[in-house]
């Protein structure tokens, strides 16, 4: 058993902020919009814990936003699209996988590492995420949290409601979003794996005995030898 | 020849002037006869309203006087020397001046007074000309104007009961209230400097159609001087009406009277009392008000209703913000709001000021009062409210048309598919809207029952919860052309559709204006996010016997 130190401590520290926070601002904001329907807290109080979370998390994407930018590493975000075929094959290799090849066995083509950390899907989804989602959710969320503040840019956009449709289909996205990632997350080679790999750093790579590499290709260039039947990092 | 011209001449000099002679001869000896007994100051005549008129004539006065030489009977043409009625009945004094006054047009015709100074004529009509000139002691006209100020020359006739009449049978009372004028703060200047085109040589004739449109004409003096109040009035609903054709908007001298115009700062009561001559009907919800108590005790300070509303530029209060008003004095209104209504982790007083923007301060401050929503269609370009006719003309349609226009569906009330068509009606028109919205008191007279700072709502959810108390009744209103308002009742889930998204884009309250198609598109993607997974599971738990028997292959393989 092979262990590589995939996720570097300011990144475990962003991503669990911002997890806790991500559901934080869903329960809180479901409960600024569903009062008749749950009353978890009063009004008030779903808006202050809204509202401070917001901020955490814009200052949580800074870290995440320096950390990657200084060390360079951003580009694991950035899909090669200097090869879009080549990309686009490993892209449907993948949905493949977890359309179908996780079911009858098939090793997952994608073996992250730390400069390749992403499969296809993961590096699309979340650079989209990131660089544009994310943003945007708390630029709204600003918006909403001081119209008059930034009044020029919500005029900018057509009008605060306008600010608050961009935010509420964000709420949506992510609220599914995250209960597949989540999904995602338990497909490692035991369904704790990337869990703790994401607490500790190291990821384990499983290596069955005996088990060669098949059909499909490695593609990551010289790593230590990946024997894990769907590895996945989510 | 020379000598017989010479004697032509003489005899023509002499034909004129020997009459004139005898006449002032006998002038003369007439109005010593005449004087002899009316030099009596005793002498008087009592009338039949038991008046007592005084018969005495002062004799160096009349001797100085401009008609000296016309003798008594020049004008008392009823009495000679051979002819004195006894008795000769006279109702009044007035009476009796007037049929003297008549006796001057004798002389002083009409079309001579017309070409002389136009006024004469319409004044002599009346027979008022002793009032103003006196009678016995009178002297010329360039004489009697020598030395005296130019408001008292004026006084000379406008203290008196003169009236003005109008094309539409109304008479204007033109006296002028000398003692009042003297204390009012115009008391310095001159009569011309507000009533230009008058002069002590010039007083035009003018007909007026109605005293409406004269006090609506001689406002217009006081711009001159009142710079700053005029630029605001221009901007204010009561020009706008006046404009609009309603006559009776009030102008200056509604407020501030003419004549006795009084300081606004030393009588403040002005913003009151000049109000209540129209709006007297919101007067009892002041007086009930803690601002109208203060008032009432003498508080200086206390606010009257042009300290909210402002004096000139007083407009609409639906549809344009009447805070300015309120944050006249209660400045640091924003601030203060913060301990409470703030945006944490800061405490920003902008976001106290998201909510003046578009929640009137009485909706929070007058207890008790009902709320509404009302969503003014306003122009995106120039950001003020359409009034109605504008819209009633982008829309082709008349007052009585327009809610049949917008109301397609003719069920009563406007739903949020019809908001959508009308934007798109005016857009297409070439105008594109915002519908903005604010919440207020219904009622005109609950906005002044503003009540203390512990009365105040500061529940959020009365606005922010979907079944909010305050967004129960939504209309669309507009400013009608008399400067009244026009409110079309709203469906109350207008601003939980779709279609108002775009409309009323500027218009948002957490918790009310959420739209119930994204509470569906939230509820899918829940239970997407949640089958995907269990989709997943299911399959990889079915197609697991596959995975064992590929892994045993493999095995066996080995």
């Amino acid at each position: 058993m092979t262990r590589i130190y995939l996720h570097p401590l300011p990144i475990r520290i962003w991503h669990w902020v911002n997890a806790l926070g991500f559901i934080i601002l869903i329960i809180t904001g479901a409960q600024i919009r569903y009062p008749n329907y749950f009353q978890l807290m009063s009004f008030e109080w779903a808006v202050k814990i809204h509202s401070w979370l917001g901020f955490i998390l814009l200052a949580n994407y800074c870290i995440w936003l320096f950390y990657y930018l200084l060390t360079l590493k951003i580009k694991i975000y950035i899909p090669p699209l200097h090869h879009p075929i080549a990309f686009a094959k490993k892209a449907l290799r993948q949905a493949k996988f977890y359309g179908f090849g996780i079911m009858v066995g098939d090793e997952n083509p994608h073996h992250p590492m730390p400069d390749d950390k992403f499969n296809p899907m993961q590096q699309v989804s979340y650079l989209m995420i990131m660089a544009a989602l994310i943003p945007v959710q708390i630029i709204t969320g600003l918006f909403l949290w001081d119209p008059n503040l930034f009044g020029p840019a919500v005029n900018l956009i057509g009008g605060i409601q306008i600010a608050d449709m961009i935010h509420i289909f964000l709420w949506i996205f992510f609220s599914a979003f995250i209960i597949v990632h989540f999904y995602l997350a338990t497909l490692g080679h035991t369904p704790m794996a990337h869990i703790i790999a994401m607490f500790k750093g190291y990821e384990e790579l499983h290596e069955e005995h005996g088990h060669g590499h098949d059909e499909e290709g490695h593609g990551h260039g010289g790593g230590p030898e990946h024997a894990e039947e769907h590895g996945h990092s989510a | 020849m020379d000598k017989k011209r010479i004697t032509v001449l003489f005899l023509f000099v002499a034909f004129l002037i020997v009459p004139i002679c005898v006449y002032a001869a006998k002038s003369a000896d007439e109005t010593q006869l005449c004087l002899a007994c009316h030099g009596d100051r005793a002498l008087t005549k009592k009338l039949m309203n038991k008046e007592i008129l005084s018969l005495y004539v002062n004799s160096s006065d009349f001797r100085q006087s401009v008609h000296a030489k016309g003798g008594c009977t020049g004008c008392h043409s009823d009495i000679s020397m051979d002819n004195h009625p006894v008795v000769k009945k006279i109702k009044s004094k007035k009476d009796y001046s007037l049929s003297k006054s008549k006796q001057c047009t004798v002389c002083h015709t009409d079309a001579e007074l017309r070409k002389r100074l136009p006024i004469h004529s319409s004044l002599a009509a009346k027979g008022t000309c002793v009032e103003c000139h006196g009678f016995h002691s009178i002297k010329s006209s360039a004489v009697q104007k020598t030395g005296v100020p130019e408001n008292q020359y004026c006084m000379t006739c406008h203290s008196r009961q003169l009236v003005m009449k109008m094309k539409s049978g109304e008479t204007l009372s033109v006296l002028v209230n000398e003692s009042a004028l003297r204390k009012s703060v115009h008391a310095k200047l001159k009569c011309t400097e507000c009533h230009s085109g008058f002069s002590m040589t010039q007083h035009p004739m003018r007909t007026h159609d109605s005293k409406r449109a004269y006090s609506l004409q001689i406002s217009k003096n006081c711009w001159k001087c009142h710079e700053k109040a005029s630029q605001d009035y221009e901007s204010s609903v009561h020009l706008d009406m006046l404009k609009r054709g309603n006559s009776k908007a009030p102008s200056c001298t509604d407020c501030h009277g003419d004549h006795a115009v009084v300081s606004t700062k030393k009588y403040r009561d002005i913003g009151i009392t000049s109000c209540n001559k129209c709006h007297s009907d919101m007067n009892s919800s002041y007086e009930a008000s803690m601002h109208g108590k203060a008032w009432k005790k003498g508080d200086e300070k206390a606010p009257t209703c042009a300290s909210c509303h402002s004096a000139h530029n007083v407009e609409s209060t639906l549809t344009t913000k009447i805070k300015e008003g309120c944050l006249k004095c209660h400045k640091e209104a924003a601030k203060a709001h913060t301990s409470w209504l703030k945006n944490p982790p800061l405490t920003s007083s902008s976001f106290a000021e998201a909510h003046f923007d578009v929640v009137s301060c009485v909706a929070c401050h007058s207890p008790g009062a009902a709320r509404a929503i009302y969503l003014s269609i306003n122009d995106r370009k120039t950001g003020e409210p359409l009034p109605e006719e504008e819209i009633l003309k982008i829309l082709e349609t008349d007052s009585e048309g327009l809610m049949q226009k917008i109301d397609t569906n003719a069920d009563g009330s406007i739903d949020a598919k019809e908001i959508w068509d009308l934007f798109v009606l005016l857009y297409k028109k070439g105008t594109t809207t915002v519908f903005m919205g604010k919440m207020d008191v219904t009622k005109a007279t609950e906005a002044h029952l503003i009540g203390g700072k512990a009365e105040a709502t500061r529940d959020c959810e009365k606005c922010h919860h979907p079944n909010a108390e305050f967004f129960k009744d939504i209309f669309l209103v507009m400013k009608k052309a008399d400067g009244n308002t026009r409110l079309l009742q709203a469906k109350q889930d207008v601003l939980n559709s779709i279609y108002t998204i775009i409309p009323a884009r500027k218009f948002y309250a957490l918790g009310s204006t959420s739209i119930t198609l994204f509470d569906i598109v939230f509820v899918v993607a829940l239970i997407g996010g949640i089958a995907v997974p269990i989709a997943h599971i299911t399959f990889r738990v079915i197609t697991s016997p596959l995975r064992s028997l590929r892994r045993m292959g493999k095995g066996g393989k080995k």
